[in-house]
C-alpha cells in the first residue's frame, strides 16, 4: 500500500471534516474491501479516516415501525439481529451469506453498500479501464463470464458487488448521507448509478467528502419476503446471481411485488417485468417460474455469460418460492 | 408501539454520536496537511492525524503488551510477524480470503492481513502463539495433533484459531455449525476431513 | 522371500549393504510400521513454534522485492533505478535482465531491490522504471496455432513429437461396431503452495546459509552452487518446515539467486518471499491438455482402436506431454502430441505430472464407449484392462470398491428422478510409479540412550520426519518418542528431492539399514557383556536381547551405558530389497447436479489404493485425503485465466482462483490396501497416486447425473447449462 496518514474521529462531523484534505482521504470501515484495493494500488489515498468510532453502530427502531441501521453496524451483528430478522428477513438472509465469519465480524453495513466492484479488470493494476480513468472496458471482448447481463449499454459492465444493496432496495430503504453541507436522504433506488461516461469512476452518488451514516428502513408492512443466492463454491464465493422479493399479499394473491436482482447488473436490478408477472397471481411455483422467465426477458448477456441468464431466472423463481415457503432444492 | 432499543448483542465500536459528547467544532474548514511525509496535523475539529511515517502503536497480544513504531499502513499480521517475531500466524493470500492469518480480536475472528495494526490498539488480540500454556497444548491444538488434522501446517495456525473461536461460540457444534464457522479458512494439502473430526471431537474449550 | 517387481538395470549392491538388506528386511510383524503413528511435528505446527522460511527473522535482516514484466512479451528498452535508489530505506538493487533482453511472460523477473522494511522494499520496487517495447504474444493455444500466427517463439510456436503407434489402426476401426469421436481437454492450474516460494539468505564471509521453502534441500543447494558459481562446501540450505511444494519447489529459482546476490551486495541477511500474484505467475503450473480422439469398440465391448492428436501448453517454450491412452488396452492405436507455446509462466511438475490429464482424456471416453455397447462402466473397464501391467490390481480394486460404494444402485446415464437435482455415480482408475533409491543416512547412539537419525531429506507435510522416526524406532525396538530425527538441512547425508512419490521408498530403506548398522554396533558392545555372539542379538520392546529370549538381555538404557564416551555413529544408505515401484488404484464418486443452475456438488468419494508397505497408516490416509481434494479442485474450481487479448492473468489471487473450503468437501472413504502381497512389495509411495483419477470420476458422475457429457475441465456451470440446452434443442452431445 502507499503510505497514508490515519485519523480516528469520534463524531460524524469530525469524520466528515477529516475527509477534507489537500490529497485524497477515504473512510475506513471494516477495511475488507478498502485495504485490498490499497494493496493492489487501485486506490492510493493519502489519508484514511477510521469511521468505526464516529458512525452509529446500532440498530434502532423508528417511530413508524421501521428500523434505522447505523453504517458502522457489523455484518455479523446485522445477521444476528432479531428485529432485523423479524421485519426484514431477506436482509438477514443476505447478511449471513456475505463472505466468511472473519469478514462478517469486521465488515460494516456502510462498507458493504459502498464497496467497489470485484471485476478483475478493475482489481488488476495492469488494466487501465474506464473506472480508473482509462478509455475502455476490457470485459467487452475479454473474460466476461462474471459480468453483467442487464444494464449492459456500457461503458462499464460490472455487476454491483453489494449483497445488502439488493434487499435494502427491495425494502425501500433510504440512505442518510452526511457531507460538509449537512445531511441528505437518498432513496436506495437512486443511490446506485447506472454507468455513464460522466459518472463511471464511481458506482453511487456519494461524494468524496460524504459519508453514508444510516440505512433507514420503512415499516415493512404485511409482506412475504424471499431471498435466494446462487454461488458456485459453497464455502466462500461471490454469487453468480441472487434475488430478493418482497410481496404484499391479499390472501394468497400477490397484490404488489418488488423483485430486485443482484450480481447481474451495475446496480441492484429492479425487475418490473417480473413484478408485472406476479401481480394478481396466486403465490405458487408456477407463478414463480413465470416470473423468473419474465425477469430475464430483457437480459442482454455478453459473449461469455449467457449462462447467467438461466441462473438469474432460477434465482428469481426460487426467491419467490422461498417467500411462499415452498422448498426449493 | 413503543420504540425499543435494539442494540446488537455485541457492542464493538458502538460509541454512537448520541453517547459521545465532543465539541462539534463547526466552523470554517481548516485545511489539513496530508502530503506524504508530513508531520502530524489536526483535522478540522481536533481529531489527530498521525503518520504516514512511523508512529507508536501499542498492541495487547496474548495478554502481553507489544509496543511498536510502525507506519499506519502496516497490517496487524505484518506488525506481529515482522516486528514482534510472532510468526505463528501466516501470510498466504494477503487479501482476506484464505484465513491463514486468522486471529481473535475483541472476541471475534478476523483476517489480520486485512486489519491495520493501528486500528486495533487497546483491543485484546489472541494469536495461535498464545494458545498453549507452557508445554501444554490448548485442547484444540491437541486434537489437531491427535487427529492428524495437518500436513504442511501452513494453514494450521489459522484453522486452529478459527476452531477455538468456533468452540468458544458453540461448545458442542453440529457439523453444519462447524462448517459454517470454518468456511473462512482454506487448506491446499487437503486436511479438511480431519480438521472437522478434531473440531467435533474437542471438549473442554472455555472462553479464553 | 519377497516377490516384487523392482526397477531393472541397477548395479549389484556392495556385500555389506546386501547383508544389511537381508538381515534388516522389513519385519514380518512390525510393532510400529503400518500402524497409526502421530506426526512428530504436529505439536510444533499447531502451536506456531514451527519456523518456516517465511518466518525466519535474522538479526539485521532486510527485505527483497523483485520487479517483473507486466507484459507477456516485450523487449526491455531501459531500466532506471534512480528513483528507487532515493526512496526511504533503500539498501541495494540489481538488474536481473539487461536492456535488450526479451521477457516472455507476465511475471518474468527483470530486476530486484532490497530495503530496510518490507513496505519500503515494495515502495522502492515500484519506483524502478522499466521501459518496454511490447511484442506480439499468445494468450492461448488457439492463437499460437492460428494459420497466420506470427513467429513469437524462435524455432516455432509449436513442436510436434514423434507418433506413438501400435498395431493396425485401419483394422482396428474395421473391427469396431461403435465409434466415438470427440475432443477432450483439461486446463492450466497453478500449484498454490500456501507458503509462497522464497528464501532468506545470509552470508558469513563467503559462506552462504539459505533458508529456502524447498522440497529438495540437496538439489537446491546444488542450484545455489551452480547459479552463484561458488564451492559446494560454502552453501548450506535449511528447510525444517515448508508450506507446500506439490512439485514446484526443487531449485533456488530466480528469487533464490537474486536473494543471495542482494544479501552479498548489502552485506545483510535478505528475506525475499514472493507474494501471491508472483506465485501464480512465475512458479510453475500444470500444462493444459487437449486431445481429439477417435476410438472404436467391438460389439462385445472390447476396445479395438484409438487414434488421437493431442496438444497442450506448458507456457513459454515448455513441454506439455502426458500419457495417452491411459491404462486401458487399445490394441491398435496411434497418438501424436504437439507442444504449443504461449506467453505464460512455464510449467513445472505438479502432483502426478501428466497422469491427471491422460486419465481424464481417456476415462470420459471410456464411459461414452461403455454406453454405446450398453455395458456397465465398471464391467466395461474390467473387460479392457491391460494384460501386462505388473503389480496392478485394478480388476480386484474395481470389485472391492464397487461393492463398498454401492455401485449397483447406479442408474443408467441420465438421472430419471424428477426435480432439478440429479444424482450420478462415476468411476475411474489410475496408476503411478513411485519407488526411489539413493538416500544416505547417519545414526548416532549415545551412552545416555539417545538416538539421532540424520538424513538430508525434507518434510513437505508428507510426514517424512515421522517416517524417519518410525523406521528407526522399529529397528531399535524403541518407542517413536525415543528417536530424534534430524532432517531438512543439507549438512545431513544426501537424499533426493521429494518428488515422484519417491521419498518414502528412497529414504526408509536407508533409515532401516543405517539403524540396523547402528544396532549391529551396539550389539557388538552388548554381546560380550551377555556372553553371547553379537549375531544372536536383536532389539525389541525397549530391550537389546537374544532373539526369542527377551530376558537374556539388557534394557536399552543399560545397553547404551556400555557405549562409552564416544557415541556410536554409523552411516549407511539405500539398498535393493526394501522398496519397489508401481501402484494402482480406483475411485468412485457420487455427485449432485442442479440442472437449473449447473452447480455440481460432490457428495462422496471412495478410493481403493495400494502403496506397497504402509509405513504410517495415519499420514498415508491424510495423503490420500489431500490428493483427492486436490483433484476435486482441479475438476471443479481452480483455473488459471489469462485475458485473451492482453495475455495477462485476471485471477492471480485466492479470490477468483478458487480453492475448496470446508463446505465443498465431500465424504471421503479410503480403502488402503494392506495385504501380505502389498507388504511384500516393500515401500513404494503414496503422495501422487490419489490425485490422478478423481477429476475423471467426478466428470463421469456428472455425465451419469445429467445425461450430457462435459469433456473439458473445469466443470463449470456454463458448460453444464450449455450442454443441457443443446440437448433440449435436439442436439446429440
Amino acid at each position: 500500500m502507499k503510505a497514508f496518514a490515519y485519523v480516528n474521529p469520534t463524531t460524524e462531523q469530525e469524520a466528515v471534516a477529516a475527509l477534507k484534505t489537500d490529497g485524497v482521504a477515504m473512510p475506513l470501515g471494516g477495511g475488507q474491501d478498502l485495504l485490498a484495493r490499497l494493496k493492489d494500488y487501485i486506490d492510493t489515498p493519502d489519508r484514511l479516516v477510521n469511521v468505526k468510532n464516529a458512525l452509529d453502530a446500532t440498530v434502532t427502531a423508528t417511530p413508524d415501525g421501521g428500523l434505522t441501521i447505523g453504517a458502522a453496524v457489523r455484518i455479523a451483528d446485522l445477521a444476528a439481529h432479531a428485529q432485523v430478522a423479524k421485519l426484514y428477513p431477506a436482509i438477514s438472509a443476505a447478511a449471513i451469506e456475505i463472505g466468511t465469519p472473519q469478514i462478517r465480524h469486521v465488515g460494516t453495513v456502510g462498507g458493504n453498500v459502498n464497496q467497489r466492484p470485484r471485476c478483475w479488470y478493475f482489481r488488476n493494476e495492469e488494466f487501465v479501464c474506464f473506472k480508473k480513468g482509462g478509455s475502455r472496458c476490457f470485459a467487452v471482448t475479454g473474460e466476461n463470464q462474471f459480468h453483467a447481463i442487464f444494464g449492459n449499454e456500457g461503458p462499464s459492465h460490472i455487476v454491483h458487488p453489494s449483497s445488502l444493496a439488493v434487499p435494502f432496495t427491495a425494502y425501500g430503504a433510504t440512505f442518510r448521507v452526511l457531507g460538509p453541507n449537512g445531511p441528505r436522504n437518498v432513496p436506495a433506488a437512486e443511490y446506485f448509478t447506472r454507468p455513464t461516461i460522466q459518472n463511471v469512476l464511481k458506482e453511487n452518488v456519494l461524494g468524496d467528502e460524504e459519508l453514508l451514516t444510516h440505512v433507514v428502513l420503512p415499516a415493512p408492512g404485511n409482506v412475504k419476503s424471499g431471498h435466494y443466492e446462487v454461488r458456485y463454491k459453497q464455502s466462500h464465493d461471490w454469487p453468480l446471481a441472487f434475488t430478493t422479493v418482497v410481496l404484499t399479499m391479499n390472501g394468497n394473491t400477490i397484490q404488489s411485488a418488488r423483485v430486485v436482482l443482484g450480481a447481474v447488473a451495475p446496480v441492484p436490478w429492479r425487475s418490473p417485468e417480473a413484478e408485472r408477472a406476479l401481480v394478481g397471481q396466486p403465490l405458487n411455483e408456477q407463478t414463480a417460474a413465470l416470473a423468473g422467465d419474465a425477469a430475464v426477458q430483457t437480459a442482454k448477456p455478453m459473449s461469455g455469460n449467457a449462462y447467467k441468464v438461466q441462473i438469474a431466472k432460477t434465482a428469481v423463481k426460487r426467491a419467490i418460492m422461498n417467500a411462499a415457503g415452498i422448498k426449493t432444492v | 408501539m413503543a420504540p425499543t432499543d435494539d442494540r446488537p448483542e455485541h457492542e464493538r465500536f458502538s460509541v454512537s454520536r448520541r453517547d459521545f459528547l465532543k465539541t462539534a467544532g463547526v466552523g470554517s474548514l481548516a485545511t489539513a496537511v496530508t502530503a506524504a511525509g508530513a508531520a502530524e496535523a489536526e483535522a478540522q475539529t481536533g481529531a489527530k492525524v498521525v503518520g504516514p511515517g512511523d508512529v507508536p502503536v501499542s498492541l495487547m497480544v496474548n495478554g502481553k503488551r507489544v509496543d511498536l513504531q510502525i507506519e499506519p499502513r502496516v497490517t496487524l499480521l505484518d506488525a506481529l510477524r515482522n516486528r514482534a517475531d510472532l510468526t505463528g500466524n501466516k501470510r498466504v493470500c494477503d487479501r482476506g480470503t484464505c484465513g491463514a492469518c486468522t486471529m481473535i480480536v475483541d472476541g471475534r475472528t478476523l483476517y489480520a492481513c486485512s486489519t491495520l495494526a493501528i486500528d486495533v490498539q487497546g483491543k485484546p488480540i489472541r494469536t495461535v502463539d498464545g494458545l498453549a500454556t507452557g508445554n501444554t497444548l490448548h485442547p484444540v491444538q491437541q486434537a489437531f495433533a491427535d487427529h492428524d488434522s495437518l500436513m504442511c501446517g501452513f494453514c494450521t495456525p489459522g484453522f486452529v484459531v478459527a476452531t477455538v473461536a468456533l468452540l468458544e461460540k458453540y461448545p458442542n457444534p453440529t457439523r453444519d455449525q462447524a462448517r459454517h464457522e470454518l468456511d473462512g479458512n482454506i487448506c491446499r494439502c487437503g486436511t479438511f476431513v480431519r480438521i472437522m473430526e478434531a473440531a467435533l471431537a474437542t471438549k473442554g474449550v472455555t472462553r479464553g | 522371500m519377497a516377490e516384487f517387481q523392482g526397477r531393472g538395470g541397477q548395479a549389484p549392491p556392495n556385500p555389506e549393504l546386501a547383508d544389511l538388506a537381508k538381515r534388516y528386511a522389513w519385519p514380518e510383524k512390525p510393532a510400529l510400521i503400518s500402524t497409526r503413528v502421530k506426526r512428530l511435528d504436529g505439536p510444533d505446527k499447531v502451536s506456531g513454534r514451527a519456523k518456516y522460511t517465511y518466518d525466519i527473522n535474522r538479526p539485521g535482516m532486510i527485505y527483497g522485492k523483485i520487479v517483473r514484466s507486466p507484459h507477456p512479451h516485450a523487449r526491455i528498452v531501459s531500466i532506471d533505478m534512480s528513483a528507487a535508489e532515493k526512496s526511504p530505506g533503500f539498501k541495494t538493487a540489481l538488474s536481473y535482465k539487461e536492456a535488450g533482453a526479451v521477457v516472455m511472460y507476465q511475471g518474468d523477473p527483470v530486476a530486484a531491490v532490497a530495503a530496510d522494511t518490507e513496505e519500503h522494499a515494495l515502495d522502492a520496487a515500484r519506483l524502478v522504471r522499466v521501459r518496454y517495447e511490447q511484442l506480439p504474444h499468445f494468450a492461448n493455444v488457439d492463437q499460437a496455432m492460428a494459420q497466420n500466427a506470427p513467429v513469437v517463439f524462435p524455432g516455432g510456436n509449436t513442436k510436434v513429437g514423434a507418433a506413438e503407434e501400435q498395431g493396425n489402426l485401419d483394422e482396428g476401426f474395421k473391427q469396431a461396431a461403435q465409434i466415438v469421436e470427440a475432443t477432450y481437454s483439461t486446463h492450466v492450474i497453478t500449484h498454490v503452495c500456501l507458503e509462497t516460494h522464497g528464501t532468506v539468505c545470509e552470508w558469513d564471509g563467503d559462506k552462504l546459509t539459505a533458508w529456502v521453502s524447498t522440497q529438495a534441500v540437496h538439489g537446491t543447494k546444488d542450484g545455489f552452487v551452480k547459479g552463484l558459481d561458488i564451492p559446494a562446501a560454502n552453501v548450506r540450505v535449511i528447510t525444517q518446515y515448508m508450506g507446500g511444494g506439490f512439485g514446484s519447489k526443487f531449485s533456488p529459482d530466480a528469487q533464490g539467486l537474486i536473494c543471495a546476490k542482494l544479501a552479498k551486495q548489502a552485506q545483510r541477511p535478505v528475506k525475499l518471499m514472493l507474494d501471491r500474484k508472483e506465485e501464480h505467475l512465475d512458479t510453475g503450473n500444470r500444462p493444459s491438455a487437449f486431445a481429439h480422439i477417435r476410438a472404436g469398440v467391438s460389439a462385445e465391448g472390447r476396445l479395438t482402436a484409438f487414434d488421437a492428436q493431442s496438444w497442450g501448453t506448458g507456457g513459454a517454450g515448455a513441454t506439455s506431454g502426458f500419457p495417452l491412452p491411459y491404462i486401458y488396452d487399445f490394441p491398435n492405436r496411434r497418438r501424436t502430441h504437439k507442444d504449443v507455446y504461449i506467453n505464460a509462466g512455464q510449467q513445472r511438475a505438479m502432483r502426478a505430472p501428466g497422469h491427471p490429464q491422460g486419465c481424464f482424456l481417456t476415462e470420459i471416453l471410456m464411459d461414452e464407449l461403455a454406453d454405446r455397447v450398453k455395458m456397465d462402466p465398471v464391467a466395461f473397464r474390467m473387460k479392457n484392462l491391460p494384460p501386462a501391467a505388473p503389480n496392478a490390481a485394478w480388476g480386484e480394486y474395481f470389485e472391492i470398491g464397487a461393492k463398498a460404494f454401492g455401485w449397483d444402485k447406479r442408474h443408467p446415464t441420465g438421472d430419471p428422478t424428477p426435480g432439478p437435482i440429479k444424482t450420478g455415480f462415476g468411476t475411474s482408475a489410475h496408476r503411478w510409479g513411485g519407488g526411489g533409491r539413493g538416500s544416505k543416512a547417519q545414526c548416532d547412539i549415545s551412552s545416555d540412550g539417545s538416538v539421532v537419525m540424520k538424513c538430508g531429506t525434507q518434510d513437505l507435510g508428507t510426514g517424512t520426519r515421522t517416517l524417519v522416526a518410525i523406521v528407526t524406532a522399529e529397528t531399535l525396538g524403541l518407542p517413536v518418542s525415543a528417536v530424534h530425527p534430524e532432517i531438512g538441512d543439507s549438512i545431513y547425508p544426501l537424499s533426493g528431492g521429494s518428488g515422484g512419490s519417491t521419498t518414502a521408498a528412497s529414504m526408509t530403506p536407508a533409515i532401516r539399514l543405517t539403524a540396523g548398522k547402528a544396532l549391529d554396533a551396539l550389539a557388538a558392545k552388548v554381546a560380550p557383556h551377555l556372553g553371547v555372539e553379537a549375531s544372536t542379538l536383536t532389539a525389541s520392546n525397549g530391550r537389546v536381547h537374544v532373539v526369542g529370549n527377551p530376558s537374556k538381555g539388557l534394557a536399552w538404557k543399560d545397553a547404551c551405558k556400555l557405549i562409552g564416551t564416544e557415541p556410536i555413529s554409523v552411516a549407511s544408505e539405500w539398498a535393493e530389497g526394501l522398496s519397489s515401484t508401481g501402484t494402482s488404484g480406483v475411485q468412485f464418486t457420487e455427485v449432485t447436479v442442479d440442472i437449473e443452475t449447473g452447480i455440481v456438488k460432490v457428495k462422496r468419494i471412495l478410493t481403493v489404493q495400494d502403496c506397497g508397505l504402509i509405513v504410517d497408516r495415519l499420514t498415508s490416509e491424510s495423503q490420500i485425503h489431500g490428493g483427492i481434494i486436490g483433484a476435486l479442485n482441479f475438476a471443479l474450481f481452480e483455473d488459471r485465466i489469462l485475458d485473451r487479448n492482453t495475455g495477462q492473468m485476471v485471477n492471480p489471487n485466492m479470490e477468483w482462483y478458487l480453492i475448496a473450503g470446508m463446505s465443498d468437501i465431500p465424504q471421503i472413504d479410503i480403502h488402503l490396501v494392506d495385504t501380505p502381497v502389498q507388504r511384500a512389495r516393500g515401500v513404494i509411495g503414496i503422495g501422487e497416486p490419489p490425485t490422478v483419477s478423481t477429476a475423471a470420476a467426478i466428470a463421469n458422475a456428472v455425465r451419469n447425473a445429467t445425461g450430457v457429457t462435459i469433456r473439458s475441465l473445469p466443470l463449470q456451470p456454463y458448460k453444464i447449462l450449455q450442454a443441457l440446452e443443446e440437448q433440449r434443442a435436439g442436439g446429440t452431445n
